[in-house]
Parts: C-alpha cells; sequence; structure tokens
C-alpha cells in the first residue's frame, strides 16, 4: 500500500530532473526572487536601526526563514489538478484502484522534499556569503512549534490549493479563481513582509483568515515573537482551518467526481 | 449456464448540453441565460457478453459507443437501466473490480510523457500490486508480442503515435484485465502498426480467454477481430449478431470486377447485372448470388477479358446500408 505512495514519490523526482536547464532555471528564479526581497529590507536598515517593531537581524532572519517555510509550504500540483479535470486525463484515476487526494498529496510532498534540499543549501550559500545578522533560535519548544506551524501550514496550502482546482469539475476554467488565490498568498501571507507591519484592525482580521498561517505564522514562532497567549490562539485558528478545509475538500472531490460522472466528458 | 460477463439491460445515459447561440452576442447571452438539450448518448441498449468473447462496437461519431464503454468502465453513472461487469457494479468503482478491468482509449494517455514508458509500468506495478515477478514476466511477454522491447527505456514523448499505443496497450494489460475495453485503438496508426495491434489483440484475447469490447472506425479492425458485432446508432442497438449474418442478410448479391483488353460499349454490358462503375476498359457489376456463375462465364467468352474477379460487397457498403435503414 505505501509502496504505491512511495513510487509516485520516486516518479515524481524523476520527472522534476528530467529538464536539466528547466530545473536550474527555476532554482535561479527562487534565489533572486529571495535576494530582491532580502536586499529591499537591507537597503531599508541602511538608515534606521528599527522599523515597525522589527532590527534588522529579525527582519532578515524572517525573510530567510520565509524562504525556507515557502519552498515547503507553497509548493503544490494544485494548477495540474484542474489541468486533468479539463483535459480528461482525471480519468486515470478513475479507472485505477487508486486514491485521487493521496496521490497528489504524494506528489506534493516529493516536490516539497526536493525543494527543502535546495533552497536550505541556498540560504546557507546566502548566509555564508553575505553573512547577515541572523537569528538562531535554539529552544526546542520553539523549534517543535516552529515545525508544528509549517505541517500544519502544508496541510492548509494543499487544502486550499484542492479546493480551488477542484471547481473544475463545474466550471471549464479555474483559472480565475487560482490567479485570486496566489494574489492572496504573495499580500497576506507574510512571504514579502511581515504582515504585522499593516495596521493592527487590518492585521488581527487577517489572522482570522487562513493565509498568514502558511509563511508569516510559523517564521514569527521561529523568532520566538508570540506570547503564549497569541501562540494557543492561533493554533487554535489554525486547527479550525485545517479541519475545515480539509472536510470541504473530501467533500469537493465527492461531490465532483459525482458530477462527473453523471456528466461526462 | 454461465453468467455473463458483461450483461447490460436497458442501459440509458442522456447528457443536458448548453448550446450557444453563435456570435458574440450570443456568448454574451449566453452568460445569463443558458438553453440547455438533452442529448440521447445510450437509449435502451441491452446485450450480453460472455467469457473470451470478443466484440465489436460499430457505429458513427455520436452514435454512443464510447460512452456505452465508459459506462461497463465505471467511468460514468447511468441515467437508468442495469449494467454489470463481473458481478460488480462498475460505477461503485471497487478496488477488486478495478485490477480486473481495463480502458484503453486512442485519444488518451496515461503514460508519463516526459519518462520512459517503463517507469509508468513500474507505477502501475504499485498502483494494481502486481508481484515483482509476475510483473517482469508480462512486461517482457507484452513487449515481446508488440515488439517494443527496445523502446521501453526511452522518453515516451520521443516514440512515434504507433510506438506510443503499443506501450500504452502494455501499461493498460499488466495486471493481466479478465475485461478489456477497447476505445479506437488503432486511431491513427498506419497500416503496419495497425496490423500489429490488431494481430495483438486477437493473440491476448485468445491467449488470455480475455473479454474484450472494442470500438473503432476502421471496418478493417472488425472484420479482422470480431466474429460477433453490436451495431449502434444514436443511442440504440440497430444489430447485434455475427458478423457472416450480416453480410448474408445484407448482401445476398456478388461483384463482379473485370478488365477489358479492348473497349467494351456500355450498352453491351447491359443485361448482365447493376454497373455500379464503368470507364470502358474496367467495370463492376453487382448481381444476384444464383446468376454470378453463369453471368461470369458469359462475360469470359463475350468479351476479351484480360482480368476477373468474384467479390463479395464491402463490409463498409453493408453498415452504411444498415445505417441507412436504421433497422436489420
Amino acid at each position: 500500500m505505501i509502496n504505491k505512495y512511495l513510487t509516485i514519490f520516486k516518479i515524481s523526482w524523476q520527472e522534476g530532473l528530467v529538464y536539466r536547464l528547466n530545473f536550474i532555471l527555476w532554482r535561479v528564479r527562487t534565489i533572486l526572487q529571495l535576494l530582491l526581497v532580502y536586499f529591499i529590507w537591507w537597503t531599508v536598515f541602511q538608515s534606521q536601526t528599527q522599523i515597525f517593531g522589527y532590527t534588522q537581524s529579525s527582519i532578515l532572519t524572517y525573510i530567510l526563514v520565509s524562504a525556507i517555510i515557502r519552498a515547503v509550504v507553497l509548493s503544490s500540483r494544485a494548477t495540474d489538478v484542474s489541468n486533468q479535470i479539463n483535459d480528461g486525463s482525471v480519468v486515470n484515476f478513475l479507472i485505477k484502484p487508486l486514491g485521487f487526494i493521496s496521490y497528489y498529496f504524494s506528489r506534493d510532498l516529493a516536490d516539497k522534499l526536493l525543494n527543502i534540499l535546495f533552497v536550505i543549501l541556498e540560504v546557507s550559500l546566502i548566509i555564508v556569503l553575505l553573512k547577515p545578522p541572523i537569528f538562531l533560535q535554539t529552544n526546542p519548544n520553539t523549534l517543535i512549534l516552529f515545525t508544528l506551524a509549517a505541517i500544519l501550514g502544508i496541510l492548509t496550502y494543499f487544502c486550499i490549493g484542492f479546493v480551488i482546482s477542484l471547481t473544475a469539475f463545474w466550471v471549464e476554467n479555474s483559472w480565475g479563481p487560482l490567479f485570486l488565490m496566489f494574489i492572496f498568498l504573495e499580500g497576506f501571507g507574510g512571504g514579502l513582509f511581515p504582515i504585522d507591519i499593516l495596521p493592527r484592525g487590518v492585521f488581527n482580521f487577517l489572522m482570522l483568515t487562513p493565509f498568514p498561517y502558511l509563511i508569516y505564522f510559523p517564521a514569527k514562532i521561529y523568532l520566538g515573537h508570540f506570547s503564549a497567549n497569541e501562540i494557543f490562539l492561533y493554533f487554535s485558528i489554525l486547527i479550525f482551518w485545517v479541519i475545515t478545509l480539509w472536510f470541504l475538500m473530501r467533500w469537493m472531490v465527492n461531490m465532483g467526481l459525482r458530477h462527473y460522472t453523471a456528466v461526462g466528458h | 449456464m454461465v453468467n455473463p460477463v458483461i450483461s447490460v439491460k436497458n442501459l440509458k445515459k442522456y447528457y443536458s448540453v448548453h448550446q450557444k447561440e453563435p456570435g458574440l452576442l450570443g456568448s454574451i447571452k449566453s452568460l445569463f441565460k443558458r438553453k440547455y438539450i438533452v442529448v440521447k448518448a445510450v437509449d435502451g441498449v441491452s446485450f450480453k457478453i460472455d467469457e473470451g468473447e470478443l466484440v465489436g462496437f460499430i457505429g458513427p461519431n455520436g452514435a454512443g459507443k464510447t460512452t456505452t464503454l465508459k459506462v461497463l468502465s465505471g467511468l460514468l453513472y447511468p441515467t437508468s437501466g442495469e449494467a454489470r461487469v463481473l458481478g460488480f457494479e462498475p460505477f461503485k468503482r471497487q478496488p477488486d473490480f478495478q485490477k480486473k478491468i481495463s480502458l484503453v482509449m486512442g485519444q488518451k494517455n496515461q503514460l508519463w510523457w516526459d519518462l520512459p514508458a517503463w517507469e509508468t509500468f513500474i507505477l502501475n506495478k504499485e498502483i494494481y500490486e502486481i508481484l515483482q515477478k509476475r510483473f517482469e514476466e508480462t512486461v517482457k511477454q507484452l513487449a515481446r508480442m508488440l515488439d517494443v522491447e527496445d523502446i521501453l527505456k526511452v522518453q515516451v514523448r520521443k516514440l512515434s503515435l504507433g510506438q506510443r499505443m503499443k506501450c500504452e496497450l502494455i501499461a493498460a494489460l499488466l495486471h493481466q484485465p479478465q475485461v478489456l475495453f477497447l476505445d479506437e485503438p488503432t486511431i491513427g496508426l498506419d497500416v503496419v502498426a495497425q496490423k500489429t495491434m490488431r494481430d495483438f489483440i486477437k493473440e491476448y484475447n485468445e491467449r488470455f480467454n480475455a473479454t474484450i469490447v472494442l470500438t473503432s472506425h476502421y471496418m478493417g479492425d472488425v472484420k479482422e477481430l470480431c466474429k460477433r458485432v453490436i451495431i449502434i446508432n444514436e443511442g440504440k442497438i440497430l444489430y447485434d449478431g455475427l458478423l457472416t449474418e450480416i453480410v448474408e442478410k445484407f448482401a445476398p448479391y456478388k461483384i463482379i470486377k473485370a478488365d477489358f483488353e479492348k473497349m467494351v460499349d456500355k450498352d453491351k454490358l447491359i443485361g448482365f447485372g447493376e454497373i455500379k462503375n464503368y470507364d470502358g476498359l474496367y467495370v463492376e457489376i453487382q448481381l444476384s448470388k444464383e446468376e454470378v456463375a453463369k453471368k461470369a462465364a458469359k462475360l469470359l467468352s463475350s468479351f476479351a477479358v484480360a482480368d476477373l474477379t468474384i467479390e463479395d460487397p464491402a463490409i463498409e457498403d453493408i453498415i452504411r446500408q444498415v445505417f441507412k435503414k436504421g433497422t436489420v
């Protein structure tokens, strides 16, 4: 049983590594994206020592940690799902003894593992070359919470991506909603800036949505910026979202397949 | 009595499709108000297929062939009626059922485009939980039968259409399904590849006693492979029976084809039969079976004939007649 998904894992890696140039360019893009954000913040701190309550060290650490989180959390095959539904190759799942969700989750995990290997390498390289004053978290409890938050973030993102892609069962093109999702992710996920620099009201509202939990939340845990109360509150909200989105996804898969088999293509 | 492998009773599958009026205005209109029409893809079809049979589904595009196959393989939920395959209700998609069937569609693929076919085979091995030893034997055997042993490790996108279809077929047969649905398996293939595919399908059917249902546009496929055919049009079955019987029933005539050494006047050929084709040096005459020997002899004695053959009418023509008439 587990072999099934291990093989999906392996075949995904192989597929990812077929085109060397493509692979290298993709890594170059990730590094450039990271350096861009890094240098913007680095420049800002040339004239000041503290902005929005962040020191240069904490913001640069935030940027580097969020790069790692991004690689793990924000990598998904969600768009493949809608493509396969639209072009009908979803039939390949319906005809085989194979779980639809588990298949994609295995593929995602494969991507994530590949990503994390490379991003750790890249971030280490930046640290060695640029010698930023980074903050090393050593508290084991904090690190456990950080890992837990990242895992829940992975689940959250997987479910969001899947739920949106599954709309392809009913509409012919789910690019609109997917595009909207990417914008929300970039703006409110915390990949470009920590969202607590926004006005308090906006920040509090955003913390009720699932988006900040993808990057911002784990990164801030790593920095040790949350009080015990905040940790408890935010974890509760996050767990609520994971459960809700999980059931929503399951429900949509069932409904979608039923609709698909009823309507046909 | 043995239960049939496939039994279908009064199966119906209706779709509702929305219709757009032509032009931009029509597109805008359809944003607000959609007109739906019901398409009766399969409309009350019944048949039974026994173990080891190789049955051909014939019909024009949109006749309901593919829809029927999809219902039988569990991809579509029937609107009404009953469909049973190996005792299972296909649409429930139970793993035990899925491990016993396979569907190959000439226009869809399951092979991973960027990797060699071999990798897809390995994935399928795990999905269907095939034992290593049996997997190796099956791949070897199928690859030899299809003559693709040397391309299994080549990236799929670099293969020709024919090679790819053969690999598709292997991927679909690794778990040795008892029931195989083939939807246009030879579409787009050249004559040689078509022949290999046909030979393979026949051999597979005989060697494994697999039940095969095949749809095809090419009468050649059906003629060579299937004893029994089901002719379907507009969702209804027009004929279900032996292919040879349909020829008997529909074409109680033969065709004489003759090449002359010298030009022959068309008038002189009147009385031999119905002239289907004539250009002075060549003629095709359709006539009843009883007359054919006598008339052929007369033709040979009356004119300088260079070559003469007597043939059955083309199966395509017969099928066309069935569709025209609407019933058998």
